[in-house]
């Protein structure tokens, strides 16, 4: 072969290779998103992974400064009373059982909280079906990022509840998932009756999982 | 190998260097800009999006809406990142290919509009990248990539890649042309 017939196939090889588009001309690549732990998820795993570990004085340490333990806080009003406190008092005392009983409450009452918020803006009038059915995914993603945390812990516990919240949020994506072709759900607005069942079993599962607060009659 | 069968290859015109060149400088100005002022985009793009609640469908829980403005965020960095690349990788591209056009091309309209194509289309594509950047935070990501889309990558990248099949088919037709000789 002549050089300039080397170099002409190899010109055509380029040439084939750069003008063969690897994707439809619609699918531009723009990257992937991958959704990242928040402050409170990333310190419940440094935490729950020290206690794994029997390091209750690293996890200690973590509890007090992270945003776990402020999140508490924030959210004491709607949380049974002394829970920080009590997951304070179980690292301290080195009771694993107790800390994953306590965060187990905790994440519990925020994906429950988030369930009532969700319950309360879809019950507006005024918004679309498209509307209602993206807010609705955007909040079913919040409540399972935390209760998929401590799913776990209370199928261990309770498994009727853990069952039953599952099969809640799988009838509650089935409402805000798009119909065929992109078109918008044909009835958002369902997905209320799934949040309600799911706010009411996590706050059962809070109640019977705290202790009752002693009576000093 | 003789004298005769050594390739002889020519020099594409100057403008069509000049925008090359110019392209890779815009890549690497974008590039060193990107590092440089991150956290000020980042701060910049963030409160346009918060100024824009319903754009980006943020319902007013922190639980929820954190994880909406960290996609947009990362999307808008990429933006940057992919217009870096991309700006960077179509300036070499456009100098190779207008060289196979330039040497390989007798008829001289057709070497006029495939080197033309494959200019604008190689520096224009990845300013798609920029223009979806920027739409992102006034726009949302969707209505952003949409707009980027028929704006820029569209035309700009289907002139390129026609283009491109064009000098395919010349240099294949050629390489025909002389083996049948």
């Amino acid at each position: 072969m002549t050089g300039r017939g080397l170099v002409a196939r190899t010109t055509l090889a380029a040439l084939a290779v750069l003008a063969a588009p690897s994707a439809p001309a619609s699918a531009h690549h723009v990257g992937a998103y991958v959704p990242k732990d928040n402050a409170v998820t990333t310190n419940f795993k440094q935490v729950k992974f020290s206690v794994q570990a029997k390091k209750y004085d690293v996890a200690l340490r973590l509890f007090d400064a992270g945003p776990l333990r402020a999140e508490m806080r924030a959210h004491a009003a709607t949380l049974p009373p002394g829970l920080e406190d009590g997951t304070r008092a179980a690292l301290a005392a080195g009771d694993g059982p107790e800390v994953e009983r306590t965060l187990m409450i905790f994440f519990a009452a925020l994906a429950r909280d988030l369930a009532l918020e969700a319950d309360r803006q879809l019950a507006r009038p005024d918004a679309t079906a498209d509307a209602r059915a993206a807010t609705g995914r955007k909040f079913l993603e919040a409540i399972w990022r935390y209760y998929n945390l401590v799913d776990f812990a209370v199928a261990m516990r309770d498994n009727k509840s853990s069952v039953a919240v599952r099969l809640a949020f799988d009838e509650a994506e089935s409402y805000v998932k798009p119909a065929a072709g992109g078109a918008a759900p044909a009835d958002p607005a369902g997905i209320r009756q799934p949040l309600q069942r799911i706010a009411q079993v996590l706050s059962n599962l809070i109640d019977s999982s705290s202790p009752t607060p002693r009576r000093n009659s | 190998m003789t004298e005769a069968d050594s390739p002889t290859w020519r020099v594409p015109p100057r403008w069509v260097l000049l925008v090359a060149v110019l392209s890779i400088v815009a890549a690497e100005v974008g590039g060193g800009a990107m590092a440089r002022f991150k956290v000020e985009l980042t701060r910049w793009a963030r409160d346009a999006m918060l100024a824009r609640p319903s754009v980006h469908g943020l319902v007013g829980v922190r639980d929820v809406d954190e994880r909406i403005l960290d996609e947009a965020l990362v999307k808008f960095d990429a933006g940057l990142r992919l217009f870096h690349m991309h700006a960077e990788g179509m300036g070499l591209v456009i100098i190779a290919t207008s060289m196979v056009a330039a040497t390989v091309i007798r008829s001289a309209a057709a070497r006029r509009t495939i080197i033309a194509l494959l200019t604008a289309g190689g520096a224009g594509y990845p300013v798609g990248y920029l223009v979806w950047s920027a739409l992102i935070p006034s726009c949302g990501l969707e209505r952003a990539k949409t707009l980027a889309e028929w704006l820029v990558w569209v035309p700009f990248g289907s002139a390129t890649i026609v283009a491109l099949w064009c000098l395919a088919g010349t240099v294949a037709w050629s390489m025909m042309a002389r083996r049948r000789t």
